[in-house]
């Protein structure tokens, strides 16, 4: 197991420990420690390719994605107070033990990818983007508050570039940047909508909005 | 480089106006509608050379065919009749509710004029990497649009539609990974170029550029409305102003199609892409059937009007899958002109009568007769009932389809088609006829006819055009 393939599935870990937690401020801590446990697979796998370009994008993720976002966020937590998604589809614990199952599954689904294309060098890191997919899914359809769907949301894009890293030793430097770029106003818009549903729902609970429907 | 640039100095004049002009009030206003119209001549003229003859690329990663050409002019124009139109109908807006602020509309403006840009960039991007971050560029932007009248519906619509297209989106994105390390096998740097793709497609990894294919699908489809994750749509669209909901849906839904246009162009060139065509085939069908029972119940104006997008949405996937570029913007500018002329008129009926739902709504033809016959020539226009252009580029996909053997999927659109014009007059019939009630708002007639009426127009003229040796030869 090389050092790549360590940090890789030490994000997925952290990902899967995310869905043991109901707190919310522990999950965007946990969350925070995924994308910097990413973004060293990010930067170990570019000293081994001698590539300057991956240096910035690691250090635009460790700035943006793992201290920014959580940082606003916490804020957004602060100032709608509130502490805990206490009525999750199934229990935490329950949830946690599923996405364990997933990672298994990841297990063998890279295996196959390998399979098909055999330049790939790190089977972890392929391995954790797909768990982190799982996750990131999981954990938008078992929470039900507007953060959670966020930090969902953020692990799922988080698991899309390790795999994108570990396949295809990273996409073009201006196309990465787009996309954090994008996300990161997206976050933001998405912050700016949760105050908007507290203030006029008083809750944030998103499966209750379903005043709009057929007939 | 410079006529690319050269197509965004009105629009960001135009952003300065309403940003730093506040004296002007409803004076920038009328100054954008007549901008937003000098633009569309310009992108024009700009086009020009594109449309008599070669592609020009600008620029690395940028490239404008005439495909492109043509979904740009598209494009500007609805933007143009929408800016127009809008003007009008925010008058009328803030003297009906009186909570709407002038800063509001300006607010409104600025990113309607944002989105018309990012909009333009998607048809110009070569590049999929690009392509993807325009297109969830025109998500963020768009969510604005939805979120104007600040309500709880709006909040809801546009929370859902945020969030299930930025997730659809991320799956584009790992669609858009898979195909660049399909490209990985032939060339040692790996590409995200479309032309350069197209040049290499024989040589493409199969099983990634499979996987990436469906994830683009998924992805892309989320934003263009196919079936099974069409959920955001209605609401996003009946939530939305007027004006707003007839951008959204005559010019995002092609958005995002004409990625899909760009990735399916890939893979035809593929050995066996047999399946994508099929499995683009199907999915249309599928939406377009789905659409077509949706549109039965339903209790909304505008929610029928996004439905009857959804079906349009099928056929221009249908029309992607048969490898016809120019059936697919051909429907797509048939759906654009009839779609944002009944949007634009339903924005106008819902202001006279103040109520969104179809049941409070009859007697129209007595009350305002110009606006009922405008909307029953613009439902003609959208069920594709001749003389109308939707006739004719439904009849040309559905020979084409069974020129190619598709003998069922011909055979659910025609009984789709079927449901939704009868689905879609029964709605209309009721609203037209009875007995109006008595509290209704007069409008000015020529104001807010005016912009419909010249879809409309073009959209007859687009029907006897056809037979001209000109629209032949594209197809």
């Amino acid at each position: 197991m090389n050092i790549t393939d360590f940090f890789a599935l030490g994000s997925a870990c952290f990902g899967i420990l995310m869905l043991g937690s109901v707190n919310l401020r522990l999950n965007l801590f946990l969350y925070s420690l995924q994308t910097i446990f990413m973004a060293l697979a990010t930067l170990n796998q570019s000293f081994k390719l001698v590539n300057i370009e991956m240096y910035f994008i690691c250090i635009f993720i460790i700035a943006l994605k793992a201290l920014f976002i959580p940082y606003f966020l916490n804020n957004v937590l602060t100032k709608i107070d509130i502490q805990y998604d206490s009525n999750v589809m199934i229990p935490a614990p329950i949830g946690m033990h599923i996405s364990i199952l997933f990672l298994g599954i990841s297990q063998l689904l890279s295996d196959k990818i390998i399979q098909s294309m055999p330049s790939i060098d790190s089977i972890g890191g392929v391995t954790a983007a797909i768990s982190l997919l799982f996750t990131g899914i999981l954990f938008m359809l078992l929470r039900k508050i507007a953060i959670s769907q966020i930090i969902g949301f953020l692990t799922l894009e988080n698991g899309i570039f390790i795999f994108g890293v570990s396949i295809t030793k990273g996409l073009p430097l201006i196309v990465d940047l787009g996309v954090l770029l994008d996300l990161l106003v997206a976050i933001m818009i998405a912050g700016l909508f949760v105050f908007r549903i507290k203030s006029s729902f008083e809750h944030i609970d998103v499966t209750q909005l379903n005043e709009l429907h057929e007939n | 480089m410079p006529p690319l640039i050269a197509m965004f100095i009105i629009p960001t004049l135009i952003i300065f106006i309403n940003l730093f002009l506040n004296k002007l009030k409803w004076m920038s206003l009328k100054l954008s509608a007549i901008l937003i119209w000098i633009e569309l001549l310009s992108v024009l003229f700009i086009l020009k050379p594109v449309i008599m003859g070669n592609s020009i690329h600008y620029y690395q990663g940028f490239l404008i065919d005439k495909i492109s050409a043509y979904f740009i002019i598209l494009t500007s124009l609805i933007t143009a009749v929408c800016i127009t139109h809008s003007y009008f109908f925010f008058i009328q807006e803030s003297k009906n509710n009186p909570k709407i602020s002038f800063t509001q509309i300006q607010t409104f403006y600025i990113l309607a004029i944002l989105f018309f840009i990012s909009m333009l960039l998607v048809f110009m991007c070569d590049n999929l990497g690009y392509l993807w971050i325009n297109i969830e560029l025109t998500t963020l932007l768009s969510a604005g649009l939805v979120y104007f009248y600040r309500s709880k519906h709006a909040l809801e619509a546009t929370w859902k539609y945020f969030i299930i297209c930025s997730v659809g989106i991320a799956f584009a994105l790992l669609g858009t990974i898979l195909i660049y390390a399909s490209s990985k096998t032939f060339s040692l740097e790996g590409t995200l170029n479309i032309s350069e793709l197209i040049e290499q497609a024989p040589f493409l990894n199969f099983n990634f550029f499979k996987f990436g294919f469906i994830f683009c699908l998924l992805g892309y489809g989320t934003k263009a409305g196919i079936f099974p994750l069409h959920s955001w749509l209605p609401d996003a669209h009946s939530e939305s102003p007027a004006p707003a909901s007839a951008l959204l849906s005559a010019c995002l839904l092609n958005c995002a199609l004409f990625a899909l246009l760009r990735i399916y162009s890939i893979g035809e060139l593929i050995r066996h892409c047999d399946f994508m065509q099929y499995l683009l085939i199907g999915v249309g069908c599928l939406t377009i059937f789905a659409a077509s029972l949706f549109l039965i119940h339903q209790h909304g104006l505008k929610r029928l009007w996004a439905y009857s997008s959804i079906e349009n949405v099928g056929l221009m996937l249908v029309a992607i899958g048969i490898g016809s570029p120019f059936l697919f913007f051909l429907q797509a500018l048939n759906h654009a002109l009839a779609k944002t002329s009944l949007f634009l008129l339903s924005g106008n009926i819902i202001q006279i009568t103040n109520s969104k739902e179809l049941k409070d709504i009859r007697g129209l033809i007595k009350f305002s007769p110009s606006l009922s016959i405008l909307l029953i020539l613009s439902s003609l226009a959208i069920t594709g009932t001749p003389p109308f252009g939707s006739f004719i580029s439904e009849i040309l996909l559905l020979t084409k389809l069974l020129s190619l053997n598709f003998m069922l999927p011909a055979i659910i659109i025609i009984i789709a088609l079927t449901i939704c014009f009868i689905a879609v007059f029964v709605h209309v019939g009721r609203i037209t006829l009875g007995q109006p009630k008595q509290n209704w708002i007069k409008l000015n007639n020529f104001q807010f006819n005016l912009m419909p009426s010249f879809l409309i127009s073009i959209s007859l003229c687009l029907g006897f055009l056809i037979n001209s040796d000109y629209f032949r030869g594209l197809y």
